[in-house]
Protein backbone atom coordinates (compact mmCIF):
# COMPACT_ATOMS: atom_id res chain seq x y z
CA UNK A 1 0.00 0.00 0.00
CA UNK A 2 1.28 3.48 -0.72
CA UNK A 3 0.98 6.84 1.58
CA UNK A 4 -1.60 8.40 -0.44
CA UNK A 5 -3.49 5.55 -0.30
CA UNK A 6 -3.08 5.44 3.50
CA UNK A 7 -4.16 8.91 3.47
CA UNK A 8 -6.81 8.62 1.08
CA UNK A 9 -8.02 5.65 3.32
CA UNK A 10 -7.90 6.66 6.92
CA UNK A 11 -9.67 10.06 5.68
CA UNK A 12 -12.43 7.91 4.84
CA UNK A 13 -12.94 6.32 8.39
CA UNK A 14 -11.42 9.20 10.23
CA UNK A 15 -14.68 10.19 11.35
CA UNK A 16 -15.47 6.70 13.17
CA UNK A 17 -11.88 6.43 14.50
CA UNK A 18 -12.39 9.99 16.08
CA UNK A 19 -15.64 9.64 17.60
CA UNK A 20 -14.61 5.95 19.10
CA UNK A 21 -11.77 7.53 21.02
CA UNK A 22 -13.31 10.16 22.30
CA UNK A 23 -16.31 7.53 23.69
CA UNK A 24 -13.18 5.86 25.41
CA UNK A 25 -11.37 9.16 26.65
CA UNK A 26 -14.05 11.47 26.82
CA UNK A 27 -11.67 14.22 26.24
CA UNK A 28 -11.29 16.05 23.15
CA UNK A 29 -7.95 17.17 23.50
CA UNK A 30 -6.85 13.34 23.98
CA UNK A 31 -9.14 11.86 20.97
CA UNK A 32 -7.23 14.50 18.57
CA UNK A 33 -3.84 13.36 20.06
CA UNK A 34 -4.49 9.89 19.35
CA UNK A 35 -5.84 10.28 16.21
CA UNK A 36 -3.16 11.99 14.82
CA UNK A 37 -0.17 9.64 16.73
CA UNK A 38 -2.49 6.43 14.95
CA UNK A 39 -2.09 7.81 11.45
CA UNK A 40 1.45 8.66 11.91
CA UNK A 41 1.93 5.25 13.49
CA UNK A 42 0.21 3.80 10.90
CA UNK A 43 2.46 5.79 7.96
CA UNK A 44 5.43 5.02 9.78
CA UNK A 45 5.24 1.63 9.72
CA UNK A 46 3.45 0.84 6.30
CA UNK A 47 5.35 -1.61 5.07
CA UNK A 48 4.56 -4.06 8.06
CA UNK A 49 0.84 -3.66 6.85
CA UNK A 50 0.38 -7.34 5.36
CA UNK A 51 -2.98 -7.05 4.48
CA UNK A 52 -3.94 -9.71 6.60
CA UNK A 53 -6.90 -7.87 7.48
CA UNK A 54 -8.29 -4.28 6.19
CA UNK A 55 -6.78 -1.08 6.54
CA UNK A 56 -9.54 0.28 8.52
CA UNK A 57 -8.90 -2.54 11.14
CA UNK A 58 -5.14 -2.46 11.11
CA UNK A 59 -5.49 1.43 11.93
CA UNK A 60 -7.99 1.11 14.79
CA UNK A 61 -5.86 -1.74 16.36
CA UNK A 62 -2.73 1.33 16.49
CA UNK A 63 -5.07 3.51 17.84
CA UNK A 64 -6.91 0.84 20.55
CA UNK A 65 -3.17 0.64 21.70
CA UNK A 66 -2.69 3.96 21.94
CA UNK A 67 -5.95 4.70 24.23
CA UNK A 68 -5.27 1.51 26.54
CA UNK A 69 -2.39 3.72 27.44
CA UNK A 70 -4.16 6.72 27.70
CA UNK A 71 -4.49 7.85 31.38
CA UNK A 72 -8.12 9.09 30.70
CA UNK A 73 -9.13 6.02 28.86
CA UNK A 74 -7.59 3.72 31.81
CA UNK A 75 -9.69 5.64 34.12
CA UNK A 76 -13.33 3.99 34.61
CA UNK A 77 -16.02 6.21 35.86
CA UNK A 78 -18.72 4.66 38.26
CA UNK A 79 -22.43 3.63 37.17
CA UNK A 80 -23.94 6.34 39.02
CA UNK A 81 -21.87 8.95 36.82
CA UNK A 82 -25.25 10.79 35.79
CA UNK A 83 -26.37 11.97 39.38
CA UNK A 84 -22.73 12.84 40.48
CA UNK A 85 -22.61 15.12 37.41
CA UNK A 86 -25.71 16.13 37.57
CA UNK A 87 -25.49 17.16 41.52
CA UNK A 88 -22.12 19.82 40.86
CA UNK A 89 -23.83 20.94 37.67
CA UNK A 90 -26.75 22.17 39.60
CA UNK A 91 -24.16 24.20 42.00
CA UNK A 92 -22.44 25.20 38.57
CA UNK A 93 -24.01 28.37 37.42
CA UNK A 94 -21.30 28.63 35.14
CA UNK A 95 -21.97 25.54 33.69
CA UNK A 96 -25.61 26.58 32.63
CA UNK A 97 -24.65 30.35 31.47
CA UNK A 98 -22.08 28.46 28.97
CA UNK A 99 -24.69 25.75 28.01
CA UNK A 100 -27.38 28.20 27.19
CA UNK A 101 -24.80 30.62 25.28
CA UNK A 102 -24.07 27.51 23.02
CA UNK A 103 -27.56 26.62 22.58
CA UNK A 104 -28.88 30.06 21.65
CA UNK A 105 -25.21 31.19 19.48
CA UNK A 106 -23.82 27.73 18.73
CA UNK A 107 -24.70 26.19 14.84
CA UNK A 108 -24.23 22.83 16.48
CA UNK A 109 -25.95 24.21 19.65
CA UNK A 110 -29.42 22.69 19.82
CA UNK A 111 -30.41 19.97 22.39
CA UNK A 112 -31.70 16.99 20.99
CA UNK A 113 -32.95 13.99 23.39
CA UNK A 114 -31.22 11.30 21.31
CA UNK A 115 -28.05 13.44 21.27
CA UNK A 116 -28.04 13.58 24.98
CA UNK A 117 -28.87 9.39 24.96
CA UNK A 118 -25.61 8.97 23.07
CA UNK A 119 -23.53 11.51 25.48
CA UNK A 120 -25.18 9.06 28.06
CA UNK A 121 -24.03 6.32 26.85
CA UNK A 122 -20.73 7.23 26.62
CA UNK A 123 -20.77 8.11 30.38
CA UNK A 124 -21.90 4.95 31.16
CA UNK A 125 -19.81 2.61 29.74
CA UNK A 126 -16.60 4.38 30.82
CA UNK A 127 -17.84 2.20 34.21
CA UNK A 128 -17.32 -0.94 32.27
CA UNK A 129 -13.70 -2.71 32.70
CA UNK A 130 -11.40 -0.64 29.64
CA UNK A 131 -11.55 -4.31 27.59
CA UNK A 132 -15.32 -4.74 27.75
CA UNK A 133 -15.65 -0.88 26.98
CA UNK A 134 -13.26 -1.44 23.83
CA UNK A 135 -14.59 -4.56 22.44
CA UNK A 136 -18.87 -3.12 23.18
CA UNK A 137 -18.21 -0.12 21.19
CA UNK A 138 -16.16 -1.95 18.57
CA UNK A 139 -19.15 -4.44 17.98
CA UNK A 140 -22.26 -2.60 18.81
CA UNK A 141 -21.48 0.59 17.62
CA UNK A 142 -19.06 0.52 14.79
CA UNK A 143 -20.16 -2.96 13.70
CA UNK A 144 -16.65 -4.61 13.47
CA UNK A 145 -17.17 -8.33 13.17
CA UNK A 146 -15.71 -10.92 16.49
CA UNK A 147 -12.70 -12.01 14.04
CA UNK A 148 -11.89 -8.30 13.23
CA UNK A 149 -11.79 -7.19 17.03
CA UNK A 150 -9.80 -10.38 17.76
CA UNK A 151 -7.33 -8.76 15.79
CA UNK A 152 -7.57 -5.37 17.04
CA UNK A 153 -7.43 -6.43 20.44
CA UNK A 154 -4.81 -8.84 20.09
CA UNK A 155 -7.33 -11.60 22.22
CA UNK A 156 -8.69 -15.03 20.88
CA UNK A 157 -12.68 -14.82 19.72
CA UNK A 158 -13.56 -16.44 22.83
CA UNK A 159 -12.13 -13.92 24.71
CA UNK A 160 -13.78 -11.01 22.77
CA UNK A 161 -17.02 -13.00 23.24
CA UNK A 162 -16.79 -13.01 26.65
CA UNK A 163 -15.94 -9.62 26.73
CA UNK A 164 -18.65 -8.37 24.70
CA UNK A 165 -21.33 -10.53 26.32
CA UNK A 166 -20.22 -9.18 29.60
CA UNK A 167 -20.23 -5.44 28.63
CA UNK A 168 -23.65 -5.96 26.78
CA UNK A 169 -25.54 -7.67 30.12
CA UNK A 170 -23.47 -4.89 32.04
CA UNK A 171 -25.42 -1.94 30.16
CA UNK A 172 -28.48 -3.35 29.92
CA UNK A 173 -28.63 -3.97 33.63
CA UNK A 174 -27.80 -0.44 34.38
CA UNK A 175 -29.95 1.23 31.97
CA UNK A 176 -32.80 -1.20 32.64
CA UNK A 177 -32.05 0.41 36.42
CA UNK A 178 -31.69 3.81 35.72
CA UNK A 179 -33.65 5.13 32.14
CA UNK A 180 -36.93 6.10 32.81
CA UNK A 181 -37.07 6.04 28.80
CA UNK A 182 -37.11 2.18 29.05
CA UNK A 183 -38.31 1.59 32.52
CA UNK A 184 -41.25 3.55 34.26
CA UNK A 185 -39.21 2.92 37.31
CA UNK A 186 -36.27 4.38 35.99
CA UNK A 187 -34.64 6.37 38.39
CA UNK A 188 -32.67 9.06 36.07
CA UNK A 189 -34.81 11.60 33.64
CA UNK A 190 -31.81 13.72 32.58
CA UNK A 191 -32.51 13.79 29.12
CA UNK A 192 -36.74 14.94 29.38
CA UNK A 193 -35.11 17.52 32.16
CA UNK A 194 -32.80 18.94 30.46
CA UNK A 195 -34.86 19.21 27.37
CA UNK A 196 -37.20 21.17 29.53
CA UNK A 197 -34.32 23.92 29.94
CA UNK A 198 -32.72 24.03 26.53
CA UNK A 199 -36.15 23.53 24.58
CA UNK A 200 -38.90 24.76 27.21
CA UNK A 201 -41.48 25.71 24.38
CA UNK A 202 -40.89 21.68 23.50
CA UNK A 203 -43.43 18.95 24.47
CA UNK A 204 -40.60 16.16 26.33
CA UNK A 205 -43.34 13.58 25.94
CA UNK A 206 -43.60 14.30 21.92
CA UNK A 207 -40.31 14.22 21.80
CA UNK A 208 -39.74 10.93 23.56
CA UNK A 209 -42.02 9.47 21.42
CA UNK A 210 -40.16 10.23 18.20
CA UNK A 211 -38.01 7.39 19.64
CA UNK A 212 -38.20 4.17 18.62
CA UNK A 213 -36.49 2.72 21.54
CA UNK A 214 -38.62 4.63 23.80
CA UNK A 215 -41.75 4.27 21.96
CA UNK A 216 -41.23 0.38 21.78
CA UNK A 217 -40.23 0.33 25.71
CA UNK A 218 -42.93 -1.88 26.59
CA UNK A 219 -43.53 -4.30 24.39
CA UNK A 220 -40.12 -5.32 23.39
CA UNK A 221 -37.09 -7.54 25.58
CA UNK A 222 -34.30 -5.66 27.44
CA UNK A 223 -31.81 -7.47 24.53
CA UNK A 224 -33.51 -5.44 21.88
CA UNK A 225 -33.81 -2.52 23.55
CA UNK A 226 -30.34 -1.84 24.13
CA UNK A 227 -29.81 -2.93 20.22
CA UNK A 228 -32.18 0.13 19.65
CA UNK A 229 -30.21 1.78 21.68
CA UNK A 230 -27.26 1.08 20.30
CA UNK A 231 -28.95 2.18 16.78
CA UNK A 232 -29.04 5.50 18.03
CA UNK A 233 -25.87 6.31 18.87
CA UNK A 234 -24.47 4.54 15.46
CA UNK A 235 -26.24 7.53 13.95
CA UNK A 236 -25.07 10.04 15.90
CA UNK A 237 -21.37 11.20 15.54
CA UNK A 238 -20.32 13.34 18.81
CA UNK A 239 -18.19 15.86 16.48
CA UNK A 240 -20.40 16.73 13.54
CA UNK A 241 -23.93 16.37 14.84
CA UNK A 242 -26.68 19.24 15.42
CA UNK A 243 -26.15 19.61 19.13
CA UNK A 244 -22.33 18.07 19.13
CA UNK A 245 -20.81 21.61 20.89
CA UNK A 246 -23.53 21.51 23.43
CA UNK A 247 -22.80 17.72 24.28
CA UNK A 248 -18.83 17.89 24.24
CA UNK A 249 -19.37 21.12 26.16
CA UNK A 250 -21.57 18.45 29.05
CA UNK A 251 -19.08 15.93 28.17
CA UNK A 252 -16.17 17.72 29.37
CA UNK A 253 -18.22 18.86 32.56
CA UNK A 254 -18.74 15.07 33.00
CA UNK A 255 -15.23 14.32 32.61
CA UNK A 256 -13.81 16.79 35.09
CA UNK A 257 -16.57 16.11 37.95
CA UNK A 258 -15.63 12.51 37.15
CA UNK A 259 -11.62 13.15 37.63
CA UNK A 260 -11.92 14.83 40.65
CA UNK A 261 -14.79 12.36 41.84
CA UNK A 262 -11.94 9.37 41.77
CA UNK A 263 -9.27 11.14 42.81
CA UNK A 264 -10.85 12.53 46.18
CA UNK A 265 -12.42 8.77 46.17
CA UNK A 266 -8.73 7.45 46.01
CA UNK B 1 4.98 -34.09 47.27
CA UNK B 2 1.95 -30.85 46.91
CA UNK B 3 1.76 -31.71 43.16
CA UNK B 4 1.14 -35.38 43.83
CA UNK B 5 -1.55 -34.75 46.36
CA UNK B 6 -3.40 -31.89 43.53
CA UNK B 7 -3.09 -34.76 40.91
CA UNK B 8 -4.89 -37.53 42.97
CA UNK B 9 -7.48 -34.94 44.56
CA UNK B 10 -8.39 -34.44 41.54
CA UNK B 11 -8.35 -38.60 39.95
CA UNK B 12 -10.69 -39.24 43.09
CA UNK B 13 -12.85 -36.46 41.93
CA UNK B 14 -13.24 -37.49 38.16
CA UNK B 15 -13.35 -40.79 39.11
CA UNK B 16 -16.63 -40.78 41.41
CA UNK B 17 -18.83 -38.60 39.57
CA UNK B 18 -21.70 -39.09 36.92
CA UNK B 19 -21.52 -36.63 33.92
CA UNK B 20 -24.81 -35.35 33.37
CA UNK B 21 -25.43 -32.21 35.46
CA UNK B 22 -26.33 -34.39 38.44
CA UNK B 23 -25.05 -34.19 41.99
CA UNK B 24 -24.15 -37.63 43.90
CA UNK B 25 -22.94 -37.29 47.28
CA UNK B 26 -20.83 -39.85 49.07
CA UNK B 27 -21.00 -39.96 52.95
CA UNK B 28 -18.58 -41.72 55.51
CA UNK B 29 -17.87 -41.31 58.99
CA UNK B 30 -15.34 -38.25 59.02
CA UNK B 31 -16.08 -36.70 55.41
CA UNK B 32 -18.81 -36.25 52.87
CA UNK B 33 -18.11 -35.60 49.20
CA UNK B 34 -20.76 -34.03 46.33
CA UNK B 35 -19.75 -34.01 43.08
CA UNK B 36 -21.00 -32.94 39.56
CA UNK B 37 -20.07 -33.02 36.02
CA UNK B 38 -21.88 -31.09 33.16
CA UNK B 39 -20.63 -31.24 29.31
CA UNK B 40 -20.53 -27.61 28.22
CA UNK B 41 -20.16 -26.75 25.04
CA UNK B 42 -17.96 -23.57 24.75
CA UNK B 43 -14.27 -22.53 24.89
CA UNK B 44 -12.08 -23.37 28.47
CA UNK B 45 -11.21 -19.89 28.33
CA UNK B 46 -14.81 -18.16 28.68
CA UNK B 47 -15.33 -20.80 30.94
CA UNK B 48 -12.47 -19.72 32.88
CA UNK B 49 -12.83 -16.47 32.93
CA UNK B 50 -16.56 -17.23 34.19
CA UNK B 51 -15.04 -18.78 37.47
CA UNK B 52 -12.48 -16.23 37.69
CA UNK B 53 -14.06 -13.00 37.66
CA UNK B 54 -15.58 -12.58 41.21
CA UNK B 55 -17.77 -9.88 40.76
CA UNK B 56 -19.66 -11.05 38.24
CA UNK B 57 -20.61 -14.05 39.40
CA UNK B 58 -24.17 -13.48 40.92
CA UNK B 59 -25.10 -12.04 37.29
CA UNK B 60 -25.61 -15.46 36.31
CA UNK B 61 -24.68 -17.56 38.81
CA UNK B 62 -27.95 -18.11 41.14
CA UNK B 63 -26.10 -19.82 43.84
CA UNK B 64 -23.99 -17.34 44.72
CA UNK B 65 -24.99 -14.24 46.60
CA UNK B 66 -21.36 -12.51 46.70
CA UNK B 67 -17.81 -12.81 45.93
CA UNK B 68 -15.16 -10.32 47.28
CA UNK B 69 -11.74 -10.39 46.25
CA UNK B 70 -9.96 -11.46 43.48
CA UNK B 71 -10.13 -15.32 42.49
CA UNK B 72 -6.17 -16.14 42.18
CA UNK B 73 -3.24 -18.38 43.63
CA UNK B 74 -2.91 -17.50 46.64
CA UNK B 75 -5.86 -14.69 47.61
CA UNK B 76 -8.72 -15.13 49.91
CA UNK B 77 -11.95 -14.59 48.95
CA UNK B 78 -15.20 -13.83 50.91
CA UNK B 79 -18.42 -15.98 49.37
CA UNK B 80 -21.76 -15.08 50.17
CA UNK B 81 -23.78 -18.22 49.27
CA UNK B 82 -27.79 -18.93 48.90
CA UNK B 83 -26.61 -22.31 51.06
CA UNK B 84 -26.77 -20.65 54.00
CA UNK B 85 -27.13 -16.94 53.47
CA UNK B 86 -25.94 -15.73 56.91
CA UNK B 87 -22.81 -17.09 56.49
CA UNK B 88 -19.47 -15.34 54.65
CA UNK B 89 -17.48 -17.90 54.01
CA UNK B 90 -14.10 -17.41 53.62
CA UNK B 91 -11.52 -19.11 51.32
CA UNK B 92 -8.19 -19.35 50.11
CA UNK B 93 -7.53 -19.72 46.50
CA UNK B 94 -5.08 -23.19 46.99
CA UNK B 95 -4.31 -24.35 43.72
CA UNK B 96 -4.93 -22.14 39.94
CA UNK B 97 -4.08 -24.01 36.57
CA UNK B 98 -5.89 -21.18 34.05
CA UNK B 99 -8.46 -23.39 31.77
CA UNK B 100 -7.65 -26.68 33.93
CA UNK B 101 -7.99 -26.68 37.59
CA UNK B 102 -8.51 -24.65 40.44
CA UNK B 103 -8.63 -25.64 44.09
CA UNK B 104 -10.48 -23.30 46.63
CA UNK B 105 -10.98 -24.15 50.78
CA UNK B 106 -10.83 -23.66 54.38
CA UNK B 107 -9.29 -26.07 57.11
CA UNK B 108 -13.29 -28.01 56.74
CA UNK B 109 -12.89 -29.28 53.42
CA UNK B 110 -11.81 -28.08 49.46
CA UNK B 111 -13.77 -27.31 46.46
CA UNK B 112 -11.76 -28.66 43.46
CA UNK B 113 -12.99 -27.70 39.76
CA UNK B 114 -11.69 -29.50 36.99
CA UNK B 115 -12.27 -28.96 33.14
CA UNK B 116 -11.12 -30.90 30.88
CA UNK B 117 -11.33 -30.84 26.39
CA UNK B 118 -13.78 -33.26 25.56
CA UNK B 119 -12.81 -34.79 22.25
CA UNK B 120 -15.57 -33.08 20.26
CA UNK B 121 -13.97 -29.82 21.76
CA UNK B 122 -16.31 -29.15 24.39
CA UNK B 123 -16.18 -29.52 27.90
CA UNK B 124 -15.96 -31.44 30.50
CA UNK B 125 -17.08 -29.23 33.76
CA UNK B 126 -16.41 -31.13 36.73
CA UNK B 127 -16.49 -29.79 40.39
CA UNK B 128 -16.28 -31.73 43.55
CA UNK B 129 -16.47 -30.41 47.41
CA UNK B 130 -14.86 -32.79 50.35
CA UNK B 131 -15.90 -31.60 53.73
CA UNK B 132 -14.43 -33.61 56.40
CA UNK B 133 -12.03 -34.37 59.90
CA UNK B 134 -11.81 -35.43 62.90
CA UNK B 135 -14.73 -33.22 64.55
CA UNK B 136 -17.17 -34.22 61.42
CA UNK B 137 -19.34 -36.55 62.79
CA UNK B 138 -20.00 -33.83 65.63
CA UNK B 139 -21.41 -31.19 62.48
CA UNK B 140 -22.09 -33.15 60.09
CA UNK B 141 -26.20 -33.57 61.09
CA UNK B 142 -26.34 -29.57 60.46
CA UNK B 143 -24.80 -29.36 57.03
CA UNK B 144 -27.37 -29.14 54.18
CA UNK B 145 -27.28 -31.01 51.54
CA UNK B 146 -25.01 -29.37 48.47
CA UNK B 147 -26.61 -31.86 45.59
CA UNK B 148 -29.43 -29.06 44.33
CA UNK B 149 -26.85 -26.00 45.05
CA UNK B 150 -24.24 -28.25 43.03
CA UNK B 151 -26.47 -29.62 40.11
CA UNK B 152 -27.55 -25.64 39.80
CA UNK B 153 -24.24 -24.12 39.64
CA UNK B 154 -23.48 -26.41 36.84
CA UNK B 155 -26.63 -25.75 34.81
CA UNK B 156 -25.94 -21.79 35.14
CA UNK B 157 -22.17 -22.25 34.15
CA UNK B 158 -23.34 -24.24 30.92
CA UNK B 159 -26.15 -22.12 30.12
CA UNK B 160 -23.71 -18.69 30.61
CA UNK B 161 -20.98 -20.40 28.53
CA UNK B 162 -22.97 -21.84 25.83
CA UNK B 163 -24.85 -18.65 25.64
CA UNK B 164 -21.00 -16.82 24.90
CA UNK B 165 -19.76 -19.08 22.99
CA UNK B 166 -22.98 -18.79 20.15
CA UNK B 167 -22.35 -15.12 20.32
CA UNK B 168 -23.14 -14.06 16.69
CA UNK B 169 -20.20 -12.96 14.71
Amino acid sequence: MTADALTQEFEEFSGQLKSFILRITASVQDTEDIVQESYLKAYSSLDTFQGESSLKTWVFSIAANLAKDNLRARNRWTEDVSDICKEKALTNQQFFQEAMQIRQTSPQGQFEIKEHIAMCFTCISKSLPLEQHLVLLLKEIYDFRIKEIALIMDQTEAMIKYYLHTGRETMIRIFEKRCSLIKKEGICHQCTELNGIFNPKQNAQEEIVKIKMARDAEKEGKEKLFDLRAEIIKGIDPFTSKAATLQLHHLEHNRQVMEAYLKKDG
Amino acid sequence: MKYLITTLMIMTVTATMAQDGKATTIKNTFNRQTSVSIRIESDPAIIWKLLTNASDFPRWNSTVISIEGEIRKGEKIRLKSTLDETRTFKLKIKEAEPEKMMIWGDGKGNRVYILTVNKDNSVQFSMSEKIGGLMFPMYAKYLPSFDESFEQYAADLKREAELIANTKN
